[in-house]
């Protein structure tokens, strides 16, 4: 007898055999028509313009960072709005202490300017080098002392 | 449910007071953006106060939170270890011109500290392996950016994105093994995994792959080959207090949670209640401890062997962290309490010497400027205050008496003879003088060299000495005087639900 | 026997600490305040070893009886209530000592004294040298009374970093890798020791003074009887694997102090580069350790293996003492012939202990005394002359004895007790050695004989070359020795002449104890009836 993870695996083979039989039936049954229009990203007509492969500014993934965190930190919100009519107070307490810590998270975020999107001053860190860094370039600093 | 959540919420109270210091540090930081100095003090006095309710719950024993935590000796003790060493790690932060080099970033510096802190605690007492990783996660994730913390020396950027890539590596191998330790058991509790193999016999081949996997998750975090590549680089990289804190406290936590996934998960349970102290007998006949018997004789090999071949102290610390797991590792293998209890020893005295050591390399690196074995020359006649107590703390390491090391030493060679592991413990003494000899490579570049460049005498204030005696007394008196630390390590071996 | 409700032995182990707390104090360019604080120390360190020695009862043996042993003190040290499958750790503070150790403490306090005498003129750091030398010497004497096998470890081990800085500081040019090789190796001895340590203490169990419990034990004394091993432990039983094994592994501790072929490299080495002071200490006292600890710990412990292994332990005294002397007469540096000629001299030691009877390991032990004084003499000259003409090749001198005649005469005392001159101290001990070994294991004695030649054949060819012949015009206006350098020579020297002539001195010490400790090997461990006076 099959396991249960041996019924997932035949469910698995099925579905692979479904796709690709599929495929395989289209290919063998389409005529084949090809011109240059079809390999093009968008056949709307769209055309697109220089490579995909272009770096995106950071600032897109601090933002989609912190969306994606507060995002999903506020799923939990709804299995809490089902359950809160038998908890009560209770279950207001505990989301309320949810809530004061994500919002000290979004204060930090928004203190911290990364909420903006054009900064004013763009700020270049300053090197500040370490003892094990400095080796090669800075002589030792030693700071001598009078005996 | 509310009581039961309650009554949880009394007994996780060290974890609760971190949690509140780490949202009222942030805090403090953001509105006190022009002192910085001030949330250091606040994150400071929080894990105080969290080590002292620790204390506090010294000697109950229970689940709490529907059995994701448990609050037992054993997982009080690993808070005890790991609040201590978070408390010596911010006095040294005092002393730490990387730190104070860097005020702006003081915040983040003192409370991801105080997250660090706060997942190691729930790692000492995670009992369900989702809660487990759930801890290591919020550990690791902040010691990642501690790691970095010196954004500007490229090391530290480098040592934090080693550091993020081995941990996510590490990470899902072990959540696939804990996936497939699921599918075989149907469970993520330890006690229902035990439950579990006792009542049903599973694949073996399936087993033995799930916890292999499993352990490259904890090898990872107590850094034992082959999952040690990050250590020397992050350790070289990161800050000296944080790459201390790493080689104490992560190492502690990472063994806990590897000591009480191991023991509870595989122990047989109806063989314990026969011969009580005696030798766990193991379920499904899955003899795991000789795979931590091989890791353990891999670790602590490859590290001495590997530390003997370096010229930057903090790398050599690193590969001696790393044989030190190895160590302890032996204790682990015996299959007893006497292991277990000796593992404690070990860390105890661990925690001083090796923070000891840790901060003299910090406090010769801010005067000198250099963390090279070389720069050592001549700093027995420069200091010698330092150059001495750095001679204790590193014959302390190599485990010779009169110092603590060698009680940790003896404590897991007298385990590993009494069950009569007698190669694993020629092994581990073969061992300890290879490692004499990178720890005495310092030694004779302090006293048996001249000094290079200046000879002038380098001073130290009366607190940062202070600082110094706090970890040096302790590395004497416990080789001499050891009873306190024997007798705690065997009251803090009884694991809740064991006996 | 207390003096300030101290007892003498803890007095004579701690006096050094003192002395080392006391050095410490003083400011470091007061040399005179610190050589004399030290010299001071040692004296009375001296001072109490002669009262032990005086008032030592001659009559009771030791080895294996609280009862035997003297100025004995025992204190609880470390006392941890066990949990229940702990188990109860308890360790005492254990001293006292017997007629095997007797000769030893008194050894290591003159030696001490004359070391810091021999130090006088230090150039480098010397207040750190005064502190190093005397944790070493508290080192030295605690291993010597230590009856408790942690204690005793702890002792061991102490000495071992002192050691590493005299020689690595202190040395000469090739000091580090001299100091680091003797520090490897004598931890890799250990390391091996301490396993044998650990098996020990879980075979042996004694009753608890207070409850009456079983509790495991480091007691030294407790570990020698055999009815004390609880059955079915590691070490329980006679002539077992196991038993065979942990002897080896404390044989090699010891073996690599001594040293024994093949693990004597480390000794020319550190003999060559040490200070002469250190030198002396090395070969004066450490050496006697290792050969101390087998009659102490590895012969009474493990009868069965000792008696099991004498022959091989006669064939490595044999290799030991050819060996060293070939070794001894390539030599052209006058200081690596004296460190070879304590090879081939410890080599007796061994062949005596190797002999299992009365006559060789008193001898031995006996050999273990003079060869204390002797080499300390013999690193001594040659401490003179090299702080004089600042070379030690051998070929460099020649007829120093016209202008060094005092020199002269009492390096000619040491030469011919290190030879084994009648009327002189070594001979006596060499004799009973080989005397004792000649009936267990006859033809390899007959043919360790063959050491006896050629010690004499080196010693009489250095003292040709060095002394005698034509003088060399370069050597010419070298001061003859001082009054300093013959304070440390001359009680050694008188030593030597008075147990050469009169060795009861000596001999009547150790007699009971060593008769007592053969009859105890010999049977097995079995419990031997004291023997009358």
């Amino acid at each position: 007898m099959l396991t249960e993870f041996g019924n997932v695996l035949v469910f698995l083979i099925i579905g692979a055999i479904f796709v690709a039989g599929g495929m395989i039936a289209s290919w063998i049954l389409r005529p084949h028509r090809p011109y240059p229009e079809k390999l093009a990203s968008y056949e709307c007509g769209e055309e697109p313009v220089g490579d995909a492969w272009v770096k995106f500014n950071i600032r897109f993934y601090v933002v989609a960072l912190i969306f994606l965190i507060f995002d999903v930190e506020v799923v939990f919100l709804f299995p809490w709005a089902l359950v809160y009519r038998q908890l009560g107070l209770f279950a207001f307490l505990e989301m309320a202490v949810f809530l004061v810590i994500l919002l000290i998270g979004f204060a930090y975020v928004w203190v911290k300017g990364d909420l903006d999107w054009d900064k004013p001053k763009p700020e270049i860190p300053k090197i500040e080098r370490r003892p094990s860094a400095m080796r090669a370039s800075v002589k030792p600093q030693v700071e001598s002392v009078t005996v | 449910m509310v009581e039961q959540t309650l009554h949880s919420l009394s007994q996780f109270l060290p974890e609760t007071t971190l949690t509140i210091t780490f949202c009222i540090s942030i805090l403090a930081g953001l509105i006190l953006r022009n002192k910085p100095k001030v949330i250091p003090v606040i994150s400071f006095a929080g894990i105080l106060l969290a080590t002292v309710f620790a204390v506090r719950q010294m000697g109950s024993s229970q689940a709490v939170f529907s059995g994701m935590i448990v609050v037992d000796p054993f997982a009080v003790f690993f808070k005890l270890l790991v609040g201590s060493t978070a408390v010596i790690i911010f006095l040294f932060s005092i002393y730490s011109q990387e730190v104070q080099s860097t005020l702006k970033r003081l915040v983040e510096y003192s409370s991801l500290l105080v997250a660090m802190t706060l997942g190691m605690f729930l790692m000492a007492g995670a009992v369900n392996l989702l809660m487990m990783v759930l801890a290591i996660e919020l550990t690791s994730l902040s010691s990642y950016i501690l790691a970095g913390y010196t954004k500007e020396a490229p090391d530290s950027s480098e040592a934090s994105l080693k550091y993020i890539i081995y941990g996510a590596l590490s990470t899902g191998l072990m959540l696939y093994g804990i996936s497939i330790l699921f599918g075989l058991t149907g469970a993520t509790d330890v006690y229902a995994i035990n439950r579990s193999l006792a009542a049903t016999s599973v694949n073996s081949v399936a087993l033995l792959i799930a916890v292999l996997l499993i352990i490259a998750g904890f090898g990872y975090k107590i850094s034992a080959v082959p999952f040690h590549f990050w250590t020397p680089d992050v350790y070289e990289g990161a800050p000296i207090t944080i790459t201390a804190f790493l080689s104490v406290a992560s190492k502690a936590a990472g063994f806990a949670m590897l000591i009480r996934f191991f023991k509870i998960s595989f122990i047989d349970f109806n063989l314990l209640a026969a011969h009580a102290g005696g030798v766990w007998g193991l379920l499904q006949g899955f003899e795991w401890n000789k795979i931590l018997a091989i890791l353990s004789v891999l670790t602590m090999t490859l590290g001495n062997l590997v530390a003997v071949w370096q010229n930057n102290l903090k790398r050599l610390l690193a590969y001696s962290s790393i044989a030190h797991a190895g160590y302890m590792l032996m204790g682990v293998v015996v299959l007893n309490d006497k292991g277990l209890a000796a593992v404690l020893v070990y860390f105890m005295v661990y925690l001083f010497m090796n923070l000891g050591a840790f901060y003299v390399v910090m406090l010769v690196a801010n005067k000198v400027g250099s963390e090279d074995i070389d720069s050592y020359k001549g700093l027995g006649y420069r200091s010698p205050f330092i150059s001495v107590a750095m001679v204790v703390f590193f014959i302390s390491l190599a485990g010779l008496p009169p110092t603590a090391g060698f009680i940790g030493k003896l404590f897991l060679f007298a385990a590993l003879l009494d069950a009569r592991w007698v190669w694993l413990a020629v092994v581990g003494a073969l061992n300890s003088v290879v490692s004499l000899y990178y720890y005495v490579r310092v030694v004779r570049n302090m006293f048996l060299r001249d000094p290079e460049g200046s000879t002038e005498p380098i001073r130290f204030s009366f607190p940062q000495m202070a600082i110094l005696l706090l970890l040096l007394v302790p590395t004497l008196l416990f080789g001499l005087f050891y009873s306190p630390i024997v007798e705690l390590a065997n009251a803090s071996v009884l694991m809740f639900g064991v006996r | 026997m207390n003096f300030l409700g101290i007892g003498t032995l803890s007095w004579i182990t701690f006096l050094p600490i003192l002395g080392m707390i006391a050095v410490l104090l003083l400011p470091k360019e007061n040399r005179n305040a610190i050589r004399w604080t030290a010299l001071a120390i040692t004296f009375l360190q001296l001072v109490a070893a002669a009262f032990i020695f005086f008032n030592f009862n001659r009559g009771l043996a030791g080895i294996n009886t609280v009862e035997g042993m003297q100025f004995v003190e025992k204190v609880s040290w470390i006392n941890i209530k066990g949990v229940p499958w702990f188990g109860k750790i308890y360790v005492e503070y254990f001293l006292g000592v017997d007629g095997l150790s007797v000769p030893m403490v008194l050894l290591t306090a003159l030696i001490s004294f004359v070391a810091v005498i021999a130090s006088w003129n230090i150039e480098k750091a010397f207040k750190g040298y005064m502190v190093m030398l005397l944790l070493l010497d508290t080192g030295m004497m605690g291993v010597f009374v230590s009856l408790d096998f942690f204690l005793f470890y702890v002792f061991w081990e102490v000495m071992l970093l002192p050691m590493y800085f005299l020689i690595g500081i202190w040395g000469g040019p090739r000091r580090e890798y001299a100091a680091i090789k003797f520090f490897l190796y004598t931890l890799l001895g250990s390391v091996l020791m301490l396993l044998a340590i650990i098996a020990l203490y879980f075979s042996v169990t004694i009753p608890d003074p207070t409850t009456g419990e079983k509790i495991y034990t480091f007691n030294m004394l407790a570990m020698m009887n055999p009815a004390n091993f609880e059955p079915g432990s590691l070490l329980a039983g006679t002539s077992t694997y196991w038993r065979y094994l942990a002897y080896i592994a404390l044989f090699i501790g010891f073996a690599i102090k001594v040293p024994v072929f093949p693990f004597h490299t480390w000794l020319p080495d550190a003999h060559v580069e040490a200070p002469t002071a250190i030198s002396v200490i090395l070969a004066g006292v450490l050496l006697k350790m290792g050969t101390y600890g087998l009659l102490r710990i590895g012969y009474p412990m493990f009868p069965d293996a000792a008696n099991h292994y004498s022959w091989a332990l006669a064939v490595l005294a044999f290799i030991n003492i050819v060996y060293g002397a070939l070794c001894a007469m390539a030599q052209k540096d006058f200081k690596k012939l004296i460190a070879y000629s304590s090879v081939s001299h410890m080599g007796v030691v061994l062949l005596g202990m190797s002999a299992m009877n009365t006559q060789g390991m008193l001898g031995a032990v006996f050999q273990m005394f003079n060869h204390g004084t002797i080499t300390a003499m013999l690193f001594l000259i040659v401490g003179v002359i090299y702080d004089r003409a600042h070379t030690r090749d051998l070929d460099a001198f020649g007829g120093l004895a016209i202008t060094m005649p005092k020199y002269t005469g009492i390096m000619t005392v040491a030469f011919f007790a290190a030879l084994g001159l009648p009327g002189l101290s070594g001979f006596i001990s060499e004799a009973f050695s080989f005397l004792g070994a000649f009936q267990t294991h006859r033809y390899i004695t007959i043919a360790s004989t063959l050491g006896i030649v050629l010690t004499a054949a080196y010693m009489l060819w250095t003292l040709q070359r060095v002394f005698l012949g034509q003088p060399n015009e370069k050597w010419a206006g070298l001061p003859d020795i001082n009054g300093r350098e013959l304070a440390a020579l001359v009680p050694l020297a008188i030593i030597t002449l008075w147990l050469g002539v009169y060795p009861s001195t000596m001999l009547d010490i150790m007699t009971t104890s060593v008769n007592h400790l053969v009859e105890f090997v010999k049977q097995g461990g079995a419990a031997v009836a004291m023997l009358p006076k």
